[in-house]
C-alpha cells in the first residue's frame, strides 16, 4: 500500500513544468475522499496577484487562514506574517507589545525581507497550523499538503531550522526550531513526494533532489511520475511500425517517446529503492482531470 | 524587430519564465548564435542543471567566467566570436562586493569572516536575484562583453526574479539597521522609547546574545548594505533603456507558463522593462511539416497486424496534430499579443536522445532566421 496520506505533513515537490501543482490538489481531493480533513497550502501571501494551485479552487489566491475550498478541503497560504506573529505572542507575553511590534514597519520590514526570518515566519505558521486541535488529542487536520517551490527552493526550506540553528544555537527561535522539527524529519510524521516525468532528464533531477532532501533529514515518502503514457502496441504491431514510421509522419513522436518513458521508467526503478506511483497522463482539462487523478490515487493508496 | 537583431545589437538579453520552461536551454542557445556571428558574449547563469555545464564544458562553481574549451568552440562553430560561461555562485560575488567596497582590505577580511555574512550571503531567497543583477551591472560597467546573456533563476513565478532585488533592497533599507545600532544620545523622547520597545521585542526573539551579534553585524554591514542597495535601484533604471536591453520570456505550450507568459508581459509594461517577445518553446508549430500516416505505409495490402497497428497510431497522430494546430493558433495569439515592438518565435522539441550541443546550434539557426 503506498502511504499517500497517512503522515501529518506531505510536502509535494518537484521541478518547474512536471504538473506538480495539479498533483498537489490531486492528492488533497483523494485524501478527502479517504474521510481526511484536509489542509493544502503553498508558500506565499494572501494578496497576491495569482498562484496555478488557487486557480484550481476557483481563487486567486489562497487566504491567510484556513478557509472551505472544497469537500473536506480547507486551504490557507503559508504566510511569514502570520508565523511571526504566532512566534511573537509566545515569546512575548503582552499582547500589546506584539501588536506594537507587528505595526513596527521597520521591524515588520526586517521579518518580511530577511532570508532566513522569511522562513523561519513559514515554518512556525505550519507548525501553529499543525498543532491546532478541535478537541484534546485531535488534530483540526489530519493531514496538512504543501505545494512546495521549485527544487532548489525546497531544499532552501527543509533546510531551514539546521540553518537556524547554526546562526542562533540558542534562544527562542533554536526552541521554536526544535519544537516543530519532528514534524519535517520524522518519518512517521512527514513525508516528502517527489514529482517528477517518465523522461530521462527529470528523472535524473529528481534522485538528484532526493539525495539533497535526505541530506536535510527530510524523509522522503516517494517518487510520484506524471504523465505516464500507456504503450498501445503489441510487440508485433511496433516491430510491423518501426521500420516504415519516420519523423515526417504524426504520430511519430509519441510511437518513440512511449518506449523512452518505459526505457526511463524502468532505469528509475533500477536506480532507487524508493517508493514509485504512476500517474496516467489524462486527456482532459482542469477539474476533471484532478478528479480523475484523485481517484487514481485513492485506488494506489489502498491497501 | 526580430530575435536576430537582438542577438546582433544588444547588450543584455534577459530571458525569464516559470521553471521547467526551457529558460537555460534558450539562454545558451542566444549566447551560442551571438558568439558565433562574431560577438564576444557572456552566458550568466544561475543554480544550473548540471547537463548545461557539461555541455558547455565548464564547471559550475568557477569564481569568475571563463571561456569554453577549445573543442567547445569548434564543436559550436564559433569563429571569431568568443563565448564565456558563468553559472554564479552568490556567495562568490558578495565577497567581491565587500573587497570592492570595504575601505581597506583588512576591513574586507573582518566583514567576509563574520559568521553572520557566511550565513546570510548563503542563504537563497532574494540574495541569489540581488547578486545575479549585481554581477550583470559589473559586467556592463567594465565593458568586458558584447552581450550578457542573462538567464535567471528558477522560480515558480517569473517576476520573482525582478521582485528579488527589490525586496533585498528593502531589507536593506537603512532604516532597518537603524534599529540595531545603538542610540546616540541625541534622539528625540519618541525615538527613544520606540527604540526600547524595539530592543525589548527583539532580545525577546532572537535571544540577547544573537542580538548583540546582530547589531555588530548591522553596524558593520550598514555602509557596505547601503551602496548595494543604491546599485539594486540603479541597475534596474539600466535594465529599463530599450537600446541595450531587451527581456524575452520563455514559455511552454502548457496554460499555467503561458498564464504566467501574459501575465509577465503586462508586469513589464508597468515597470517600463523593454518587452521585446516571447519564445514559444517546446512548440509542435517549429517542426517540419508532417503528415498524417495511411496505408500506404506498407508496401501491398496491410496485414492484420499492420492494421491494427495503422489504428492505433492514427490514435496517436491525431492528438499530435492536435496539438501542431494548438501551438500554431497559440503562435498567432503571442505575436498579436505581443504587439508591433516585440515578436514571437516557437523552439521546437528536443529529443531526450539528441547530442545537446547540436541541438542548441539548431535552436541557435532557428532563433536566427526568425
Amino acid at each position: 500500500m503506498v502511504d499517500l496520506f497517512e503522515r501529518r505533513v506531505a510536502l509535494i515537490t518537484g521541478k518547474g513544468g512536471v504538473g506538480r501543482t495539479t498533483v498537489t490538489a490531486a492528492i488533497a481531493v483523494a485524501a478527502a475522499k479517504r474521510g481526511k480533513r484536509v489542509l493544502v497550502t503553498e508558500l506565499g501571501e494572501p494578496d497576491g496577484d495569482y498562484t496555478p494551485l488557487a486557480r484550481i479552487f476557483g481563487r486567486d489566491t489562497l487566504p491567510a487562514d484556513p478557509e472551505h475550498l472544497a469537500p473536506g478541503i480547507d486551504g490557507c497560504v503559508l504566510w511569514p506574517r502570520r508565523g511571526h506573529e504566532a512566534f511573537f505572542r509566545t515569546v512575548i507575553p503582552v499582547g500589546a507589545v506584539v501588536t506594537a511590534a507587528m505595526n513596527s514597519g521597520a521591524l515588520r520590514k526586517l521579518l518580511d525581507t530577511a532570508p532566513s526570518f522569511r522562513e523561519m515566519g513559514i515554518f512556525y505558521h505550519i507548525f501553529t497550523l499543525l498543532e491546532e486541535q478541535v478537541s484534546p488529542g485531535k488534530p483540526r487536520y489530519d493531514v496538512v499538503i504543501v505545494d512546495m517551490p521549485a527544487s532548489g527552493h525546497t531544499l532552501g526550506l527543509t533546510g531551514l531550522p539546521e540553518r537556524l540553528l547554526a546562526l542562533m544555537p540558542t534562544g527562542p527561535i533554536a526552541e521554536a526550531m526544535h519544537k516543530g522539527r519532528p514534524y519535517f524529519t520524522r518519518p512517521d510524521l512527514c513525508g516528502a513526494w517527489v514529482v517528477t516525468l517518465p523522461e530521462v532528464l527529470p528523472i535524473t533531477e529528481s534522485l538528484e533532489l532526493i539525495e539533497g532532501l535526505e541530506g536535510h533529514d527530510t524523509p522522503v515518502a516517494g517518487i510520484l511520475v506524471n504523465r505516464v503514457v500507456e504503450d498501445p502496441f503489441t510487440a508485433e504491431e511496433r516491430a510491423a511500425l518501426e521500420p516504415v514510421l519516420t519523423p515526417e509522419h504524426y504520430g511519430y513522436e509519441r510511437f518513440v517517446g512511449v518506449v523512452q518513458a518505459t526505457a526511463a521508467l524502468a532505469d528509475l526503478r533500477h536506480r532507487t529503492q524508493t517508493t514509485t506511483v504512476e500517474i496516467p497522463e489524462y486527456p482532459l482539462g482542469s477539474m476533471e482531470l484532478i478528479d480523475a487523478m484523485a481517484d487514481h490515487l485513492v485506488v494506489e493508496a489502498s491497501p | 524587430m526580430t530575435v536576430r537583431d537582438l542577438i546582433q545589437n544588444r547588450k543584455v538579453i534577459v530571458c525569464a519564465g516559470s521553471g521547467g520552461v526551457g529558460k537555460t536551454t534558450t539562454a545558451t542557445a542566444i549566447a551560442l548564435s551571438a558568439a558565433r556571428s562574431g560577438r564576444k558574449v557572456l552566458a550568466l547563469t544561475v543554480d544550473p542543471s548540471k547537463r548545461l555545464a557539461q555541455t558547455l564544458g565548464v564547471d559550475r562553481n568557477n569564481s569568475e567566467p571563463v571561456a569554453i574549451p577549445e573543442e567547445r568552440r569548434l564543436e559550436a562553430g564559433i569563429e571569431e566570436g568568443m563565448l564565456e560561461a558563468w553559472m554564479l555562485d552568490p556567495s562568490v560575488v558578495a565577497d567581491s562586493f565587500v573587497n570592492r567596497f570595504a575601505d581597506t582590505p583588512e576591513e574586507a577580511a573582518r566583514l567576509i569572516n563574520n559568521r553572520l555574512y557566511r550565513q546570510i550571503s548563503r542563504m537563497v531567497a532574494g540574495m541569489q536575484e540581488y547578486m545575479a543583477m549585481e554581477a550583470l551591472y559589473g559586467f556592463l560597467r567594465e565593458e568586458r562583453y558584447d552581450l550578457v546573456v542573462l538567464d535567471t533563476p528558477p522560480s515558480r513565478n517569473a517576476l520573482d526574479f525582478l521582485y528579488g532585488p527589490s525586496r533585498l533592497s528593502s531589507f536593506l533599507d537603512g532604516r532597518i539597521f537603524q534599529l540595531f545600532l545603538p542610540d546616540e544620545g541625541r534622539i528625540s523622547f519618541i525615538r527613544r522609547a520606540a527604540s526600547r520597545l524595539v530592543n525589548r521585542v527583539n532580545a525577546a526573539i532572537f535571544g540577547a546574545e544573537l542580538y548583540g551579534e546582530l547589531q555588530e553585524f548591522m553596524g558593520s554591514f550598514s555602509g557596505i548594505f547601503r551602496s548595494m542597495n543604491k546599485n539594486a535601484a540603479d541597475g534596474m533604471k539600466r535594465l529599463r533603456n530599450p537600446d541595450d536591453v531587451a527581456f524575452l520570456l520563455v514559455t511552454s505550450p502548457a496554460t499555467e507558463s503561458l498564464t504566467d507568459a501574459f501575465f509577465f508581459r503586462r508586469k513589464t509594461v508597468e515597470l517600463e522593462l523593454p518587452f521585446r517577445g516571447f519564445v514559444l518553446n517546446r512548440s509542435q508549430a517549429a517542426g517540419t511539416p508532417r503528415v498524417l500516416p495511411d496505408g500506404s505505409l506498407f508496401a501491398g495490402t496491410p496485414t492484420d497486424v499492420q492494421a491494427s497497428a495503422l489504428e492505433k497510431l492514427m490514435v496517436l497522430a491525431r492528438i499530435e496534430q492536435a496539438a501542431v494546430e494548438r501551438h500554431a493558433r497559440l503562435l498567432d495569439q503571442l505575436r498579436h499579443d505581443a504587439g508591433s515592438s516585440a515578436t514571437a518565435i516557437a523552439l521546437p522539441v528536443i529529443s531526450s536522445g539528441a547530442d545537446e550541443m547540436r541541438a542548441l546550434v539548431h535552436l541557435g539557426n532557428v532563433l536566427m532566421e526568425s
